[in-house]
């Protein structure tokens, strides 16, 4: 049950708001619907939709996007070509004009094909603790959490080169679904070899995974199927199975999703 | 934490209502306002039988606390025709057969009304993706999408009649 959601019109004041054990509400995509299943215990929250915290900001290759920037927001943005396929990809038009940027950061896989996209592109979080505003990379976020009452107040990356950024999705349907497997990958390839290659998996695991293997294997290779079938071998995965996929079906398609991600084909 | 008033403009109108902090948008409208054209379905912002305009875009108003958007514009089925004159859109559903049970009607149409306010001139594939989170269980869809690229058709010969004309 809601019991108060508080509407701060500040991201100090949205902080402050947390310190008494309430939730950061986003868009709520994903935390009202456990509401409304009624699920959850007493609950109180503090929404970020008037803490001032809205808005898409370029500067040169600096991008910077504030956490309650929605991902229709980021949809509309002809800035940001290189992740429409990545938004386009996350439910529905109707959701994604209510979900969050920072929201899609602590949802639970197989969701959360942002903070894959992010998470390769090596995003950095601004923070907001009683510390005051600090960076974090968002990989650390992503494996330690956030300490309670802490506020994600924004996202930040460097945009990747042209033709640098892949992601690629298998999903039960080809809109509107959580993901099977999804492929992040910032790469660059110079004179057919692999110059540097930052590697994600999304909708295998329960958290989003650096594959740190394939890269090793990926690196200075050539970018081929066979170097990428290499690459596929080279991490520990676990896959976790629900009701998308069996984690066997997700372990058997991940090389494919690689290579499709990798090579486009 | 205690109800507290709420201000919309909805379908046009300024209005008032008092809310508890657990009111959704759609409880709000179906329970305060009357207006039965959205839909409870799935309440999980997965059939989209609740969808309305939020400031513009569609949105699954059973995922939102109806206190976080005070001072939003909100639109609903309900103030699309003007009178017994249909929208273009709601027109198109009804000339292609593209209702049957009406349950998810209300939420589609809003959908199809939001594309073609931004899109006027979409591809089928763009009409696919602006209805993705439109759950139909009786049509199989195919009705719905000759409809509103019917509705884009007419809209683009007669452009001075907009879907949401009124709004």
């Amino acid at each position: 049950m809601l019991i108060s959601v508080e509407i701060p019109e500040s991201a100090e004041a949205a902080r402050a708001g947390l310190q008494s054990g309430a939730l950061p509400l986003g868009g709520g995509t994903h935390l009202m619907a456990r509401l409304n299943d009624e699920a959850a215990g007493d609950l109180r929250l503090v929404s970020l939709r008037k803490a001032g915290l809205r808005g898409i900001h370029v500067e040169g290759a600096t991008v910077v996007m504030g956490a309650a920037t929605t991902l229709a927001d980021l949809e509309d943005d002809a800035r940001l070509g290189y992740l429409s396929r990545c938004v386009r990809s996350i439910a529905s038009p109707p959701v994604r004009s209510l979900a969050t940027v920072a929201g899609n950061l602590f949802v639970p896989q197989p969701y959360g094909d942002l903070a894959a996209a992010l998470l390769a592109l090596d995003a950095e979080l601004d923070v907001l603790g009683a510390g005051g505003a600090r960076r974090e990379p968002l990989e650390r976020i992503v494996t330690g959490g956030l300490p309670a009452g802490e506020l994600v107040t924004g996202v930040r990356f460097t945009a990747p080169a042209p033709g640098t950024f892949r992601f690629h999705k298998a999903s039960r349907r080809r809109l509107n679904s959580g993901s099977i497997v999804t492929v992040a990958a910032r790469i660059t390839v110079e004179d057919g070899l692999v110059g540097d290659v930052r590697l994600v998996l999304g909708g295998l695991g329960r958290r989003l995974i650096r594959a740190t293997g394939a890269e090793r294997v990926l690196l200075g290779a050539p970018l081929t199927a066979e170097t990428v079938a290499r690459a596929a071998e080279a991490d520990v995965i676990e896959p976790v199975g629900d009701a998308y996929a069996s984690a066997w079906y997700r372990a058997r398609v991940y090389p494919v999703h690689l290579r499709r991600a990798l090579l486009g084909a | 934490m205690p109800s507290t008033i709420v201000t919309l403009t909805l379908n046009g109108t300024e209005r008032e209502l008092i809310a508890r902090p657990s009111t959704t948008l759609l409880n709000a409208l179906r329970e305060t306002f009357g207006l039965m054209g959205a839909k409870r379905g799935c309440a999980q912002g997965g059939c989209g039988s609740c969808t309305v305009l939020l400031d513009g875009r569609p949105a699954v108003s059973c995922l939102i606390p109806v206190v976080t958007v005070g001072g939003s514009t909100v639109d609903t089925i309900e103030g699309l025709a003007d009178g017994d004159r249909l929208t273009d859109v709601q027109q198109a559903f009804v000339d292609h057969f593209a209702t049957q049970c009406g349950f998810c009607t209300p939420g589609m149409i809003m959908s199809a009304t939001a594309l073609l306010d931004r899109n006027p001139d979409p591809t089928r594939q763009d009409v696919t993706e602006a209805i993705c989170g439109n759950v139909c269980r009786c049509t199989g869809y195919e009705p719905i999408i000759t409809a509103v690229l019917s509705a884009a058709e007419r809209r683009r010969d007669a452009p001075q009649s907009p879907a949401t004309a009124g709004l």
